[in-house]
């Protein structure tokens, strides 16, 4: 194939092992995208970089996030104005509701179970059937407790794995185990008037 | 240099002198588009396009259609990240396979390549079972044959042309709307595809944009770009070329029985007669007896075009045939060389891995994970390590998982539930604590969780080590 002569001034004179390299116009339509491409390159340059009328990906997912903290918050926000957000009376009108406090239970057996014993009454974790807390003995303590979790003892964070609605249940479960005093772990905490454990 | 040369001097128009090494007989002098009308062909290859085409569209056409155990035989569900092949359930955590099913399909189709040259763009790429077994047959229905077409194309805008070009365009765009749909039922599965045709596209926005652009894009390249994806875009093509060696069957011109080209009765003349049919068949515009090219897709319609006049002339068949370079230069043919054996045992590994993992493939995920923020945990003298198992039942219905743990005295495992119910591609997160006195804690203490499916019989073994902190330092002379 080298010794082939091209009919049109086409050849470039570079010859690779017989691979000849020649000179032949771009398709137009190739052209087309590439000149597009420049083209819109330029106006994503401006758009982005320049005049900053666009967000970047970081700034797109901050923005995104935000709208998604602010929207969450409305919602409780509505929700507890409805009287339907989680506060220590639904909490506490809660524990008499059967149906809530089942829930609650099968909750807290998949979860809980493993720290803190199938009644609540501590393993690894705190006994919770006992008059003491660590965090707090309020219902809305527990609630928060339950969703943000002890990291640093090894209690995780139970919000994000598994929603407001279960960790609502779980407390509501805790709440019925108070002050049940069941044999289990020691006493750790203080009392709700202050006092602390033996 | 070259840009100067063609500055002072015109090039000639390609198109006196016919298809050349050149350049690209599709693209015109400065790079426009040469629409080509490949006229019609006979023959043996011809009559058996049809039969394949048929199947591979039926193929196609039906996977989304097919149900194996209760799932469509291919449904590929990237929002959801679960992919249903022909009975089994895949998530993402099973991608990897990907790779070993793509070496196996690789170099099968190196193998053909360099077996049959570009066997697989003639007869079983979807650009061409769709151009040439539906576009271009369209085309030929609605504008009658390649002259009356290119005439057609010349021709003054009458009603008669406004009305065959608007039904041909009609007919592509249904065609291209068809095909797109197909394709996007591949994606959300024909239950899915049906009830999002029946609502607003307001509920599915990215689905109907996908929808929209596939059928533009579709229709944009059967219609007007057609060879140019073959000949510019797909790497695909380049690469089976590269593939090729003297032994590699491909369709070629017998240079030493055709050539020099003359008349039927010029004396001394060889038996190609310079007609030009196989040109004109092909659809991408080269001339063959130039010898192999990059443009050629092996269609093998020059084949059917020269039979056909061979048989007119009363002359042996097969002057453009399916042969290999050594077979057209009149030597030995090989059809086993070293490489084709490398390629193969490439093949059998991907193969071989791809199944086995297939086969022993288990219907559920486990895994431990450590909990966040903590190594281990130090409460007085007990050390603690959190995970979390989780589960992941990657079977079509409900089932349950038996979890249990095997670890040395004096290693405490306390998981919340020794069965777990799973619901249908459901998933579960178990807190799985790890106690130990500090004392026995030393590194490379491992614990064994055991996940057992007891319908499939299936089980999987995870095994964590269990951290804990340093050694306390011992006072020296004293025994510990």
């Amino acid at each position: 194939m080298s010794e082939h002569k091209p009919e049109a001034d086409v050849d470039t004179g570079h010859d690779y092992d017989g691979i000849r390299e020649f000179d032949n116009p771009l398709p137009r339509w190739w052209l087309i995208t590439f000149y597009g491409a420049i083209v819109f390159g330029f106006g994503y340059w401006l758009h982005f970089h320049v005049l900053t009328s666009g967000r970047l990906p970081r700034a797109e997912l901050d923005a995104e996030l935000q709208r998604i903290e602010t929207e969450e918050a409305a919602r409780l926000a509505q929700l507890e104005a409805e009287g339907k957000g989680v506060n220590e009376k639904l909490l506490l009108s809660l524990v008499s509701d059967a149906q809530a406090v089942e829930r609650g239970e099968a909750v807290f057996k998949q979860n809980c179970l493993s720290c803190h014993g199938d009644k609540g009454q501590g393993v690894v974790g705190p006994n919770l059937t006992d008059a003491y807390w660590i965090h707090g003995e309020k219902p809305m303590d527990i609630y928060k407790t339950v969703g943000a979790g002890v990291l640093d003892k090894g209690m995780p964070a139970w919000k994000p794995l598994l929603g407001i609605n279960k960790v609502r249940d779980a407390t509501v479960y805790v709440l019925t185990q108070r002050n049940k005093n069941l044999p289990g772990k020691a006493p750790q905490g203080i009392t709700a008037d202050g006092k602390p454990a033996p | 240099m070259a840009s100067q040369l063609r500055e002072s001097k015109p090039m000639t128009t390609q198109h006196k002198s016919g298809p050349n090494l050149d350049r690209l007989y599709v693209l015109g002098e400065r790079g426009s588009r040469q629409y080509i009308y490949p006229a019609d062909v006979h023959g043996r290859w011809s009559r058996l396009k049809p039969w394949v085409f048929s199947v591979l569209i039926a193929i196609y056409v039906a996977l989304p259609w097919v149900k194996i155990g209760g799932r469509p035989a291919v449904f590929i569900d990237i929002a959801a990240r679960h992919f249903y092949l022909f009975g089994r359930t895949f998530n993402a955590q099973d991608f990897y396979l990907v790779f070993f099913f793509l070496t196996a399909i690789g170099f099968t189709l190196i193998v053909l390549a360099a077996l049959l040259g570009r066997a697989w763009c003639g007869w079983a790429c979807p650009q061409t079972v769709f151009l040439e077994g539906v576009f271009r047959r369209i085309e030929r229905l609605i504008e009658g044959s390649a002259s009356e077409r290119q005439k057609l194309a010349r021709a003054p805008w009458t009603l008669s042309k406004v009305l065959r070009k608007s039904a041909k365009h009609a007919l592509y765009l249904l065609m291209s709307f068809l095909l797109a749909h197909v394709f996007l039922s591949y994606f959300v599965s024909l239950p899915g595809l049906f009830k999002m045709m029946g609502t607003s596209p307001a509920q599915h926005v990215t689905e109907f944009l996908w929808a929209t652009a596939l059928t533009g894009i579709m229709y944009f390249n059967f219609f007007w770009f057609r060879e140019q994806l073959c000949l510019v875009i797909c790497p695909y093509g380049r690469l089976q070329s590269a593939m090729q060696d003297p032994d590699t069957i491909l369709i070629g011109y017998d240079k030493k029985r055709g050539e020099p080209r003359g008349k039927r009765d010029t004396p001394g003349a060889g038996d190609c007669v310079d007609c030009g049919r196989c040109i004109a068949v092909c659809p991408t515009a080269i001339d063959i007896r130039n010898g192999s090219q990059l443009e050629c897709v092996g269609c093998a319609a020059c084949i059917d075009a020269c039979d056909d006049i061979m048989v007119k002339l009363q002359r042996p068949k097969g002057l453009v045939r399916y042969d290999s370079e050594r077979g057209l230069a009149g030597q030995p043919r090989r059809i086993f060389r070293p490489r084709m054996v490398i390629y193969l045992l490439a093949g059998l590994v991907g193969f071989t891995v791809a199944t086995t993992v297939w086969l022993r493939q288990v219907p559920f995920e486990a895994n431990l994970v450590r909990g966040a923020n903590t190594p281990y945990i130090l409460d007085g003298d007990t050390v603690r390590n959190h995970f979390l198992l989780h589960l992941i039942n990657k079977g079509p219905s409900a089932t349950v998982l038996e979890v249990s743990a095997q670890a040395q005295s004096p290693i405490q495992v306390i998981i919340p539930q020794q069965s777990v119910a799973m619901e249908a591609m459901g998933s579960i997160q178990l807190p799985v604590m790890i106690s130990l006195p500090r004392a026995a804690s030393r590194p490379g203490l491992s614990v064994r969780m055991h996940v057992h499916e007891p319908n499939s019989g299936s089980s999987r073994d995870l095994t964590v080590p269990v951290n804990g902190p340093p050694p306390k330092p011992q006072v020296p002379g004293t025994q510990p």
